[in-house]
């Protein structure tokens, strides 16, 4: 009789545990997730811009601690949209770039003010480049991404 | 000749052009302030935030928020004035004078950010990982007018701040008693896109709303307006789905959408409110989760092509063997889908999933063919699922007695209902309850109340390996088999285990029951146990059958049985079906052997 009782305890709690291991939905994308590298992007995104490789924008002090804007908007220019928009989409531009068309294409290819063909042919030619090593991330994708547009 | 136009002019076209004169009972005022009718008169507004409010009386007063409004944009601050860009569209557009409109930069930025070009309603199925998405989930999305695509939309979420209690008991005392505050937050789609889509493995259901751009304006004016306020949430009644039916009402409120929501509001049946309001519905797009995308993906793969699909997921091989060219994008693809996939659900640890990730990619980017694979673009419209309600008038015979049985389900969905449009294999029951009447006793009796029945039956196979679970709360009348005297008892069991598809139509499942029931009737009061089932599910669209077979061990005798059940439907149409249900107890010889048939109508 105890033995089913400190049965049906150790079981409730199995499953009462088992529930709480889900994916914290919360966070900023999937991409920002599991590609972001560990060169902290503040940093880089900062040198960047006094490198002046981004010809539009300059970049928020507050932007690119979390992948997210701070208010949850996209804004600001081509650059700061692109690095944006790739820190949450990274792992699917990479399966486009690879193919060489897709859904995040176009809307880089909006971003971007250039026809998207361009930009699919141009990302899967690249892909290699773009994408040197599995622990590209967005701040590397993003500066190569300007680099070979401009090539 | 000429006079007469002029007469005619003054006549039709001047008293016209001055317009009425905004009153406070005006309906595009009331549901601006989003003002309610109370039960005894007057009106309540269910935004609780002060700072919504500029008469101290606003919140129930709207004659004084009228005027506390008018006031302000003819003397005071600018600051303010740039909070209510919605309320001075209103005023203006009824003639009322206030003057002119400050320059709020904050405001444009906003606009600016948004670039809106439309509005569309998002569903988001249902979740069966977490207690607060079980009825799906709707937002809105404020689409854009930016070169690309609806990526860079931004969606606008109402929900509860709930400090990630989410997976609390807390969470769900406050969130049914309004313990938490509700309120708007933005993120752009891709976000959203990969929160729902991406993390979750849920549907989303884009149904696109045909605003006029003056409506389109006043809807991104009001949602500045509404997204610095915040208001008590509920989690059956004031939900994310149900102010949404308010802010589309500030916006036409001819739509009179909040008003079919007075007590609970159902993701689902927002849903269909709104599609059924004539012209309100331009589009309709489905964009499947992930997983279903797989799915999708995997069935068009021929044997080989599973097989080296498999291989590269499996076992790291990805020579692709047996394959041409052409079919060899569409495996690859698949395969780097379903690693993104497999992180998610935490089966692949962080360097495994960016190896294979690149693995895929790089090799895919190698092969110049494209990809013949349909993409997963047609779904079933939840908007045509059957109505949440349910009630059912059934006869039957309980041991040798013949009876009556009416019930009633305020929602949502059981496994022999019709599944269309609905989370197959996604059983949610809330607060069913049923009184029979029985002939030989002549006497009226309380059948069951239960309080929460769900169950989750997702089959496991070479790819996916999901928990099925139980749950089931409430009370039941039951027979004591010693005495075959009947009593209340209530009864928990919580019960996990797996299920597995042998056809399409048809799965298998086991689980673990553990139970808890309490009550006077009961011997002792109590008793615990633990139950070993088997079961089958069938859902051919029309016919769908539940039976199962439950050997439960418990501290009681008067618990410790065989329990036998038989669930079967028709459908006679998408809310009405016949069911058959049969239960036999074996206990004691005392056995309990009950047959009934019924008529289940939703509504």
């Amino acid at each position: 009789m105890k033995k089913i009782y400190l049965a049906s305890l150790i079981c409730g709690a199995m499953m009462l545990s088992s529930n709480a291991g889900a994916v914290d939905s919360t966070g900023c994308g999937l991409g920002s997730m599991a590609w972001r590298g560990q060169s902290g992007p503040v940093a880089q995104v900062l040198a960047v811009t006094t490198n002046g490789l981004f010809f539009t924008q300059t970049f928020g002090i507050t932007f690119g601690t979390s992948g997210c804007d701070p208010n949850g908007r996209i804004s600001g220019g081509t650059g700061r949209m692109t690095l944006a928009f790739l820190e949450n989409n990274l792992e699917q531009y990479a399966m486009d770039a690879a193919a060489g068309h897709g859904e995040t294409i176009e809307t880089l290819a909006g971003i971007l003010n250039m026809d998207s063909e361009t930009l699919g042919a141009k990302s899967k030619q690249n892909f290699a480049f773009l994408f040197e090593n599995e622990n590209a991330d967005a701040v590397d994708v993003t500066l190569r991404l300007f680099q070979v547009i401009e090539a | 000749m000429r006079i007469f136009f002029l007469i005619a002019f003054f006549l039709f076209c001047v008293p016209e052009a001055r317009a009425e004169v905004l009153s406070s009972e005006n309906e595009a005022w009331l549901s601006l302030v989003h003002y309610r009718p109370k039960s005894f008169g007057g009106y309540e507004s269910t935004v609780d935030s002060e700072t919504f409010f500029l008469s101290p009386e606003g919140k129930t007063n709207p004659q004084a928020e009228l005027e506390a409004t008018i006031a302000l944009f003819n003397s005071g601050d600018d600051e303010k004035k740039c909070l209510f860009p919605a309320r001075y569209k209103l005023l203006k557009s009824h003639d009322v004078d206030v003057g002119k409109y400050p320059k709020c930069k904050d405001y444009e930025e906003f606009y600016q950010d948004l670039h809106p070009a439309g509005v569309t309603l998002l569903f988001t199925n249902a979740y069966m990982n977490n207690p607060s998405s079980l009825f799906g989930h709707t937002l809105l999305r404020i689409d854009t007018g930016r070169k690309g695509t609806q990526l860079l939309a931004h969606g606008a979420n109402y929900g509860a701040f709930t400090a990630g209690q989410e997976n609390s008991v807390l969470f769900a005392v406050l969130g049914l008693t309004g313990g938490y505050y509700g309120g708007f937050t933005v993120k752009p789609y891709y976000d959203i896109i990969n929160t729902y889509n991406n993390i979750e493995n849920r549907d989303i259901w884009e149904f696109n709303l045909d605003f006029t751009p003056e409506e389109l304006d006043f809807f991104v004016a009001h949602l500045w307006e509404i997204g610095h306020t915040q208001t008590r949430y509920y989690f059956f009644t004031q939900n994310c789905s149900y102010m949404l039916m308010e802010t589309l009402d500030a916006v036409r409120p001819s739509l009179h959408l909040s008003d079919e929501f007075p007590v609970q509001t159902i993701p689902l049946d927002t849903i269909k409110a709104v599609v059924s309001r004539p012209g309100l519905i331009k589009s309709v797009n489905y964009r499947p989760s992930r997983q279903a995308k797989i799915i999708y993906r995997v069935s068009q793969m021929n044997d080989t092509q599973y097989d080296a699909f498999l291989e590269a997921v499996k076992h790291q091989n990805w020579s692709l063997e047996g394959l041409n060219d052409d079919e060899k994008a569409d495996v690859l693809e698949t395969a780097y889908q379903y690693i993104q996939y497999q992180y998610v659900a935490k089966d692949l640890e962080l360097g495994d999933y960016r190896k294979r990730s690149f693995k895929a990619l790089t090799t895919r980017n190698k092969i110049e063919v494209k990809e013949y694979f349909e993409e997963l673009k047609e779904g079933k419209s939840p908007a045509e699922a059957h109505d949440s309600m349910r009630a059912s008038v059934g006869f039957g015979v309980h041991n040798g007695d013949g009876f009556q049985e009416v019930s009633y389900r305020p929602a949502y969905n059981s496994l022999t209902d019709d599944s269309y449009g609905m989370l197959s294999g996604a059983e949610i029951n809330f607060l069913n309850v049923s009184a029979r009447h029985y002939d030989r006793r002549d006497n009226y009796v309380l059948q069951n109340f239960d309080l929460v029945g769900i169950k989750s039956l997702f089959p496991f196979n070479d790819m996916f390996f999901p928990f099925s679970y139980n749950i089931e709360a409430g009370i039941q009348r039951e027979m004591n088999p010693q005495t075959e005297e009947e009593g209340y008892v209530f009864n928990l069991v919580v019960g996990g285990g797996v299920s597995h598809n042998i056809t399409d139509n048809l799965l298998l499942y086991a689980l673990v029951n553990n139970h808890l029931a309490y009550g006077g009737f009961v011997p002792h009061n109590q008793w615990a146990g633990l139950g070993f089932v088997g079961g089958i599910y069938g859902n051919w669209g029309k016919v769908r059958l539940l039976a199962e077979a439950e050997k439960v061990l418990a501290t009681s005798h008067f618990a410790d049985k065989m329990k036998y059940k038989i669930e079967a439907a028709y459908g006679l149409s998408r809310n009405t079906a016949i069911a058959l249900n049969y239960t036999y107890h074996q206990n004691y010889g005392h056995d309990l052997d009950e047959t009934m048939i019924s008529l289940r109508q939703h509504f």
